[in-house]
């Protein structure tokens, strides 16, 4: 094992002092770090903990999902390499530059989809955004240096308050942006010519994971017959085939479960129907027509909000099927959803 | 090589005077004017060759930038030549024995980008590299069976036939396309079906494809193009000719044919795009408007109706775009794809590096 060295810690300090640095790719960068401590003398020593410390890694935050797909493609690419070594520790010395070439080409990523993405930006036209993904912001700064007149709607997405970040950037740049509430996409959606979205992940379906908000904007794209792109670094295409928003490594049976409503509203409102209290104990849904004044139950929503959030029950992540996505503009090129399962399928075949 | 731009100028006119149009005929010239190119000019290394025959594609590309199969073509012929000088390198450096063997990739290595963002990307290749006389004539050979392919498209389509087209079904199209009726005579040689073309307006190439068809002996009815949706529920397929495939599925075909496609949808009649690979473009449709044409509107509203000329703005688009959702399969040279399938195909004859001809 590599002694002493931490690479969870190592993760967060390159994460904290870099905030341009995406997830896969600080992950990447850890691993290379660790190799270079790494005092292993036999192969299967050494690919041990590399295994074990991704894992440490996976298990180190809330979200893994862009985390898992930087730490899977740098494993892949070890194991791949690992059959015809011939001296170990030259061997070594080369993951290590590849490594760091890798986390060097990361950012020219970003600048080839951008440069990927801007003919598809009508001038005059008027696009939808979610939250902040730094990509998508690249992609449009891009677009207005080379003299595309557009707008921006971008969601707030109020979880992270990305939007608001967002929309920094982009004034900056010189593009009329405005924030808009993240229930307000169906509102504007008909003042939209197109919807582009970053991504958490990139699954093998073709489908997307992406910030808490995405589906919904996909389904009402979809509805509305406006393009849907995804952008996205192939590094973040992921080993994942999830059906459903249930499938996803974030969830677990905590989120956004029914247990909630402990409620001591026996005490504030005395029920009228004494009965109804014992027949559900402490809990009853928010639904039934409640004997609760107006006040106290905004004062309930209050609370039951303050719990979730304390709970962190909320998700942070959904997933958008393949279906609702247009194209997706990635560093390998614009790719069709099948295109992105063919890469993916050639990378872990 | 004086010898060599005279012949890009005359065909570059051409294009531009639109005397040469239709994808069949403009892929033809391009390739033989390419063939010439490549034998007469003066090249060693891949680069050399490579931005030679880009600087051709750009100039023919341009004369005319909604003949699509132009570009396709030149890329093609790109394709091929990196190809052979990829071969004719690895034979030689497999000679050499690799000396400096620090880093064997698995052979995927190449064939998965993502793979790249970690591997070895571009290896510069050894410019001392001597290249083998033979690669000249290689390459030659390459190009003459895409010409060949060319030549032979038709049979190729047509022989799908009869696995489309079933006894007695109704099918409809629009416009005339060589592709097409081709394929409805070579289906009529063995099942009798119904065809229904709509008249095209206003180049009523509708009414030349229905005669077509009816001196194969095929039962044909000529339909008014606003009667589309009316008899579209009575139809079984629809099978439509195009002017190129984009990259996303999507068509550039004859105006009429998004109204066709759609009322097909609406049915939930497939429809069935038959086409050449040559036609398929790695581009996309960045807007709707990209790769359309305005002809004279003279055949829309006739100069002798002086007094609402005055009036009224007359247009005349000649294409339409059709998103692939409407599409149901391509019938291809190579077999039957579903729209979803044609990136694949754009990765296996093109070179991402020449999607776009800017050196």
């Amino acid at each position: 094992m590599a002694e002493n060295f931490d690479v969870v810690a190592t993760y967060k300090t390159l994460l904290l002092t870099s905030p341009e640095l995406s997830m896969p790719v600080a992950a990447i960068q850890s691993l290379v770090e660790l190799i270079k401590h790494s005092k292993a003398t036999t192969m299967s020593e050494f690919m041990l903990s590399i295994k074990d410390a991704s894992q440490q890694l996976k298990s180190s935050v809330r979200n893994s999902i862009s985390l898992s797909a930087g730490c899977d493609l740098f494993l892949r690419f070890v194991t791949r390499n690992s059959q015809d070594v011939a001296d170990f520790e030259s061997w070594k010395r080369t993951l290590i530059v590849r490594g760091q070439s890798f986390v060097e080409k990361a950012d020219a990523c970003r600048y080839k989809i951008a440069d990927l993405g801007v003919p598809f930006i009508k001038d005059g036209s008027v696009i939808l955004i979610h939250a902040h993904s730094r990509v998508v912001s690249l992609l449009l700064q891009k677009a207005a240096e080379n003299h595309k007149r557009f707008k921006v709607f971008v969601t707030e997405s109020s979880q992270t308050q990305g939007g608001i970040q967002s929309a920094k950037v982009l004034r900056a740049a010189g593009i009329p942006t405005t924030i808009i509430l993240d229930a307000a996409v169906g509102y504007v959606i008909d003042k939209v010519d197109m919807v582009l979205v970053g991504a958490e992940g990139v699954v093998e379906n073709g489908g997307l994971i992406n910030q808490i908000g995405s589906y919904q904007m996909a389904i009402v794209a979809k509805a509305t017959n406006k393009p849907f792109y995804a952008v996205a670094e192939s590094y973040k295409f992921v080993r994942l085939f999830p059906l459903n928003q249930y499938d996803l490594p974030t969830y677990n049976a905590d989120t956004l479960s029914f247990q909630e409503l402990n409620v001591d509203y026996d005490e504030n409102a005395p029920n009228a129907d004494g009965s109804l209290g014992t027949v559900t104990g402490k809990t009853r849904s928010l639904a039934s027509d409640s004997p609760l004044t107006a006040t106290s139950q905004a004062a309930l929503h209050m609370k039951v909000s303050e719990d979730r959030a304390s709970q962190g029950s909320n998700p942070l992540v959904d997933y958008t099927p393949p279906n609702y996505i247009t194209l997706l503009f990635t560093d390998l090129g614009v790719l069709t959803p099948s295109g992105v399962s063919d890469e993916l399928i050639k990378l872990y075949l | 090589m004086s010898k060599n731009n005279e012949l890009v100028d005359d065909l570059v006119a051409k294009l531009k005077r639109r005397q040469l149009v239709g994808s069949s005929t403009v892929s033809q010239a391009t390739l033989k004017l390419l063939i010439v190119v490549i034998s007469k000019s003066n090249w060693t290394t891949c680069n050399q060759l490579v931005t030679i025959v880009k600087t051709v594609g750009q100039r023919l590309v341009q004369a005319n930038p909604t003949e699509l199969a132009v570009g396709n073509i030149v890329r093609r012929v790109l394709h091929v030549i990196r190809e052979e000088f990829h071969e004719a390198e690895s034979t030689i450096s497999h000679k050499n024995q690799a000396s400096t063997s620090e880093f064997h990739a698995a052979p995927l290595t190449t064939s998965s980008s993502m793979y790249n963002l970690l591997g070895e990307t571009g290896s510069t290749p050894d410019k001392n590299l001597q290249f083998p006389s033979s690669l000249r004539s290689n390459i030659i050979q390459e190009i003459r069976e895409i010409k060949d392919e060319l030549e032979n498209i038709y049979d190729n389509i047509k022989n799908q036939a009869s696995l489309q087209i079933h006894s007695n079904e109704i099918i409809m199209t629009i416009g005339r396309s060589k592709t097409v009726e081709e394929f409805l005579k070579m289906a009529a040689v063995k099942r009798k079906f119904q065809v229904l073309v709509a008249e095209s307006a206003p180049s009523y190439s509708g009414q030349e494809m229905a005669l077509e068809l009816s001196k194969a002996g095929i039962e044909t009815t000529v339909i008014p193009d606003s009667a589309v949706f009316a008899v579209m529920s009575r139809v079984n397929k629809v099978i439509l000719g195009t002017h190129a495939v984009l990259a996303n599925g999507g068509l550039v075909a004859i105006s009429g044919t998004h109204m066709m496609a759609a009322a097909a949808k609406h049915h939930s009649i497939p429809v069935v795009v038959c086409t050449g690979l040559y036609k398929l473009s790695p581009l996309y449709p960045y807007d709707e408007d990209t790769f359309n044409v305005q002809f004279n509107p003279d055949s829309v509203l006739g100069f002798e109706e002086g007094d609402l000329i005055d009036k009224v703005t007359v247009t005349n688009p000649y294409y339409d775009y059709v998103s692939p959702e409407f599409v149901n399969l391509f019938i291809t040279n190579q077999g039957g794809h579903p729209p979803s399938y044609l990136y694949r195909l754009i990765v296996e004859n093109y070179d991402p590096n020449d999607h776009s001809f800017d050196l």
